[in-house]
């Protein structure tokens, strides 16, 4: 046991060592403790470098408002984490921890040059050094930075753990466990109401952790918290432990992260790290607390400085003085109480240093009884020593201004407390409004939009007895919302620890406040003279100061740094504080980790995958996927030793010599029903639909208001008053939505209704001069021949059994058909298709040939061929436009002047002249010797290698390329150019002599 | 990613101390569309169509939950399908409507076990303590739409299209273990 670790004191366990590593030297600490408090024990002190200057820093505070002490941890690989805090992280057998921003080592750093020429790296200096010469800054200034800045190293390998989320609904969440909290939750339970309590810590308590003296209602503090966390327990209360409340978002939705394993030697099997929970709360309970200040001096960021709350939580937390010659310097009563804690606790409290002329008498005489010396008028200009204060300067301070002759005072660490400001994180983030308060030269918070109340410490109180009271009285009102009468709980506490102060700025000195080293911002290095050359500089508002200076900036959000930040901006200024204004707080709270935001969905869960009931068999058979839309679908059925160009090679030519069979389930279908069907979709297509006859196919074209074309698909008359529409496969979701806006806001009147199919029906197409050959044993019901069921039917009927919509349609130029039968018979139907496909050398296709046949035949992909800028009379298919329709969806927009305008991008073939292959993309140009930048007229939309035409083919748009057939175009690419011709979009059986039976 | 699924082949997806997660066999669905004399549509399939949106009414061999103001999906057991088509058929000339049979669309997960709600709370934002025993939702789960029936406190289905099925397979098997190991 070490000499700053007090035995049985704190609420560690004194009977279970626990052993760790910090920069791979061992040390042992108890359960409990976190790996601050643990290295505090061993009197070390020095766990860190600041990032800009390097400067040795060790923790300042003893929780997440930390910014010093930040380490990297370690649990074997995959399991290195950088930036987390030594004074949250709790301590397991095995533990490896790591100083970060050190080289070669955290005792000797040769970064710490740039504490040296720290007057180089003043406020703006990114702005200023890196701007000249313009050529340094790729090579030498920007990697520079990049190696500099950034805290800690990121981590190289994938992270195995896993993350989870969770959804949940409450009456009340009440976010702090101290005594604030703790008395909200005490109305609130037992009235049938759900409760929710959080807090960050390991345990609950807050404040009473860390002041144990006092009584509650005759109680001492941890034996009153004790039973109060039972008998919330026994009430129903959920509490929450290790879980902060990350963010407030828009009505009463808290995030909450909560931690699961980061504390635990061993991880359990199937639990997740972290677990992010999405609570949705009726009513809100802040009770936030609040945070102490350090004070702003020369040299205040010397490991062994900290704040001197956090000294009575290393103490009386966990059991650990923080020095055994502790010196407090405060303009704050609170800190007095620190010093007694620790001279009650054998240490020898060198002085207290107070910047205040007057103190509470009743302070005075304690510290004179406990032989402490007293220095009140007094400021603090300098402290000394290497990696740990040993000293500190002292002087007398007359008139607020006049600073006397410095006194050096040994000390081995020195408690600051600056007061205290409220934690108003959360409520910021409600979009709450503050006002300021001057006597306690804070903001408090005013109103929210939310429902949600604060308490305690966070709107300013101070001592346990008020934080008691306030939390009783302030959740009445959360109650009174929910229906819910209550009388706010008396309390009486005994040696409560109320007191007050004075707000200071930098503290008066006697030297050059321009070079002094007094740190506002100590995670980003923001010192006061920063902040005052900041506003010489022209910065006036506190979000430009913030910026210019980084105050405020880091990871700590500016827990430690805002309020200091704005006095001495507002002071530069010479304005009030709220004048000058406050910056945003935003979510979340603490550093968060990506994981707990991902929750489940990483790795192969990461986005959802859609599969069709065919999908299985092609994964059997060596299908290799793309993703289209949410869907995978197989892209081509490669052969052993098949490049993907080989293997659609061979699909295409397979398929157009015999027979192809392909997975078109993902297809959009919408089935249309009602006597105002045939009407809604005439409405909503191009083509001409009234006079569609049952049993008749149509191909139909669905364009945006705007006249441009937006989906396509075939579409069925299956009845009289039954449509069967499909759309393209990215395009389900969108058409239907798009339909049901028309049908609900400007056709209320049709009688007709939509109902999303395309899950219903599994779909398999088989294209090929074999396909009804192969097909036609399967049917029953229909004779599949060109005068019985002829190119553009439809019919129910049976196929293998099942009951079938069978549709003869081509999207290949071959006969085709496709197969829909009820989703989960589509495996079934497709291997009996396919086993008596092996007569014919029956070959499955991809998506990958479904586009190459597509091209030769000029069919167009929405989407591909398409971009939201084509009409119909541009992708040459005015065809498609029914001439005598009365309306349509985009007939208006397609009579605007620029959409008939001559010499648009018109959609048109080309073929290479020395049949290469062009790139899909590739911009085209009419005349490859004018000078740069070249005048460009269109680009390539589609380009294949793989068809059946012996040469490679593409679809491009041309500026007025309808009118331009037989020239050459010019196609530049980055190592030649290449020459095509245009052409007509159909290169393949431009008779459709292939589509007869 | 090679986790297939089809209701013609039941099967267990996890089963732990906190939920039993399984496939269901296929069942006849079909989506009604309906608006006006709504009592005769209850007359015809002999069930009386519940109004209020997200509640449910069941007869011998069928049950209907109402997910939209004009919107009911109707479970009937296979081989009665064709009979509750064959009444609405009858009923169109008199009062139109949409009827769509969707036995194919859909899959159905059966959700059991103590920890059945707590099990939907990780990917449903909806509040599941809101769904009373005996009614059903549309709401989302894990970034798909589905149809929640809620059959006792702690037993539900949920039904999803079935393309979404082998990716909630895999959150719902997640999530079991999850919570069982939280129990243990």
């Amino acid at each position: 046991m070490s000499k700053y670790r007090l035995r049985g004191r704190g609420r560690v366990d004194s009977s279970k060592p626990v052993v760790f590593t910090f920069d791979g030297k061992p040390y042992t600490g108890l359960k409990g403790d976190t790996v601050a408090s643990a290295l505090l024990a061993h009197g070390v002190h020095l766990m860190g470098r600041s990032f800009k200057y390097h400067r040795p820093r060790g923790a300042i505070a003893a929780g997440s408002e930390e910014p010093n002490a930040l380490i990297g941890t370690r649990r074997g690989p995959g399991r290195f984490e950088p930036n987390t805090r030594a004074t949250v992280q709790e301590i397991w057998e095995g533990l490896e921890t790591t100083s970060q921003n050190k080289f070669p080592s955290l005792k000797w750093d040769v970064g710490a040059v740039n504490d040296a020429a720290y007057m180089m790296f003043s406020a703006g200096f990114y702005y200023k050094t890196f701007m000249w010469p313009r050529s340094f800054w790729d090579k030498v200034y920007e990697p520079f930075i990049r190696a500099a800045a950034g805290l800690g190293v990121s981590p190289t390998e994938e992270d195995p753990d896993t993350y989870a989320s969770r959804y949940s609904y409450c009456d009340l969440l009440i976010v702090g466990a101290g005594p604030a909290g703790i008395a909200a939750a005490r109305e609130a339970a037992g009235k049938g109401l759900s409760v929710i309590l959080v807090d960050e810590n390991p345990e609950m308590g807050g404040t009473l952790l860390s002041e144990p003296q006092s009584k509650i209602n005759g109680k001492a503090a941890w034996n009153w918290l004790e039973d109060e966390l039972a008998a919330l327990q026994a009430a129903g209360v959920k509490l929450m432990t290790r879980t902060t409340a990350i963010g407030y978002y828009h009505e009463n939705l808290i995030a909450l992260v909560e931690k699961l394993t980061d504390h635990l030697p061993t991880l359990p099997e199937d639990t997740p790290r972290e677990r992010m929970w999405r609570v949705r709360a009726k009513q809100v309970v802040l009770a936030q607390g609040a945070l102490e200040k350090p004070m702003v001096f020369h040299g205040n960021d010397r490991p062994g400085v900290m704040l001197a709350g956090s000294a009575q939580t290393f103490l009386n937390r966990y059991g650990v003085k923080v020095g055994n010659t502790p010196a407090v310097v405060t303009s704050h009563d609170s800190a007095w109480y620190a010093a007694f804690d620790l001279q009650d606790a054998g240490a020898f409290v060198q002085a207290i240093i107070d910047t205040r002329a007057q103190v509470r008498q009743d302070l005075q005489d304690e510290a004179r009884a406990r032989g402490i010396p007293v220095k009140l008028s007094h400021t603090v200009t300098a402290t000394g020593g290497r990696l740990r204060v040993n000293n500190v300067r002292v002087n007398p301070v007359s008139g607020g201004t006049n600073v006397g002759a410095g006194q050096w005072i040994k000390c081995d660490a020195l408690l600051m407390s600056g007061g205290w400001t409220p934690s108003l994180h959360l409520f910021s983030h409600t979009k709450g409004s503050l006002t300021w308060d001057d006597d306690l030269t804070t903001f408090l918070p005013k109103d929210t939009p939310e429902d949600c109340v604060i308490t305690g410490a966070s709107r300013g109180l101070w001592g346990v007895e008020a934080a008691l009271r306030d939390g009783a009285a302030r959740v009445g009102e959360a109650l009174a919302k929910l229906g819910i009468g209550s009388s706010a709980s008396e309390y009486s506490v005994e040696d409560d620890r109320t007191g007050s102060g004075v707000m200071m700025r930098e503290l008066p000195t006697d030297r050059s406040p321009g070079k002094a080293k007094a740190f506002v911002d100590f995670q980003n290095d923001v010192t006061a003279k920063d902040l005052r050359l900041a506003v010489r500089e022209g910065m006036r508002s506190i979000e430009h100061v913030k910026r210019y200076t980084t105050n405020g900036m880091a990871t700590d959000q500016g827990k430690m740094s805002n309020i200091n930040g704005l006095n001495i901006a507002a002071d530069a200024l010479g304005k009030k504080q709220p004048q000058v204004g406050l910056t945003t707080f935003r979510p979340p709270y603490t550093p968060t980790t990506f994981g707990a935001f991902a929750g489940y969905h990483r790795g192969e869960h990461f986005e959802v995958v859609r599969k069709t009931q065919i999908d299985a068999w092609a994964e059997e058979h060596g299908a290799v996927y793309e993703p289209v839309g949410q869907w995978r679908r197989a892209r081509y059925f490669p052969k052993a030793g098949e490049t993907m160009d080989q293997a659609v090679t061979r699909e295409c030519a397979a398929t157009r010599a015999s027979v192809g069979i392909f997975d078109a389930s993902t297809l959009g279908k919408i089935e249309v029903v009602g006597p105002d069907a045939a009407e809604f979709i005439n409405r909503m297509y191009t083509n001409p639909f009234l006079k569609l006859a049952p049993g008749k196919c149509r191909y139909g074209l669905l364009l945006g208001d705007d006249g441009f074309i937006r989906d396509d698909g075939v579409i069925a008359r299956v009845e009289e008053d039954r449509f069967h529409v499909t759309t393209t496969t990215g395009g389900a979701a969108r058409v239907l939505n798009m339909m049901e806006d028309y049908l609900q806001t400007e056709w209320p009147d049709l009688n007709v209704w939509l109902t999303s199919t395309t899950e219903q029906w599994s779909t398999v197409a088989l294209n090929g001069p074999n396909a009804a050959k192969l097909l036609a044993p399967f049917v029953e019901g229909i004779e599949l021949t060109e005068e019985a069921f002829p190119h553009m039917s439809c019919v129910n009927c049976t196929v293998a059994g099942y009951p079938a919509r069978l549709w003869r349609v081509s999207f290949t130029g071959e006969i085709g058909f496709e197969v829909n039968v009820p989703a989960p018979y589509g495996r079934d139907l497709w291997e009996k298709l396919w086993e008596a496909g092996q007569q014919y050398d029956i070959t499955p296709y991809g998506t990958e040939t479904m586009h190459v046949l597509r091209a030769e035949k000029g069919y167009i992909i929405v989407g591909q061929d398409t971009d939201g800028t084509v009409t119909p009379a541009d992708a040459g298919m005015d065809w498609a436009v029914g001439k005598k329709k009365a309306d349509f969806v985009g007939m208006r927009g397609l009579a605007r002047p620029d959409l008939v305008a001559p010499n648009r991008k018109q959609l048109v073939g080309l073929l290479t002249e020395d049949n290469s292959w062009l790139e899909e993309g590739a911009q085209i140009v009419f005349d490859p010797k004018q000078p740069i930048p070249m005048k460009m007229v269109g680009h390539v939309t589609s380009s294949y290698n793989q068809g059946t035409t012996g040469r490679p083919i593409a679809l491009a748009l041309v500026e007025g390329g309808h009118s331009k057939m037989g020239e050459t175009v010019y196609i530049p690419m980055p190592d030649r150019t290449i020459a095509a011709k245009i052409t007509g979009t159909v290169f393949f059986d431009p008779e459709n002599s292939r589509l007869k039976i | 990613m090679s986790k297939h699924i089809s209701s013609l082949a039941p099967s267990v997806v996890v089963d732990t101390a906190a939920a039993r997660v399984a496939v269901s066999q296929l069942i006849g669905r079909i989506s009604l569309r309906a608006r006006g004399d709504l009592a005769a549509v209850g007359n015809a399939i002999g069930v009386a169509l519940p109004t209020k949106i997200g509640t449910c009414a069941k007869a011998d061999g069928i049950e209907v939950a109402c997910l939209g103001p004009d919107e009911w999906t109707l479970l009937v057991s296979l081989n009665q399908i064709e009979k509750v088509e064959d009444a609405l058929a009858a009923l169109y000339p008199s009062l139109p409507h949409s009827m769509t049979e969707v036995t194919g669309r859909e899959v159905t997960f059966t959700i059991e076990g103590p920890q059945a709600v707590d099990l939907l709370s990780i990917a449903t934002p909806r509040d599941i303590a809101s769904i009373k025993v005996g009614e059903a939702r549309r709401t989302l789960f894990d970034g798909a739409t589905v149809v929640l029936w809620r059959d006792a406190e702690t037993s539900f289905r949920m039904d999803v299209w079935n393309s979404f099925a082998p990716f909630l397979a895999t959150t719902l098997e997640t999530g079991a273990k999850e919570l069982a190991a939280e129990l243990a």
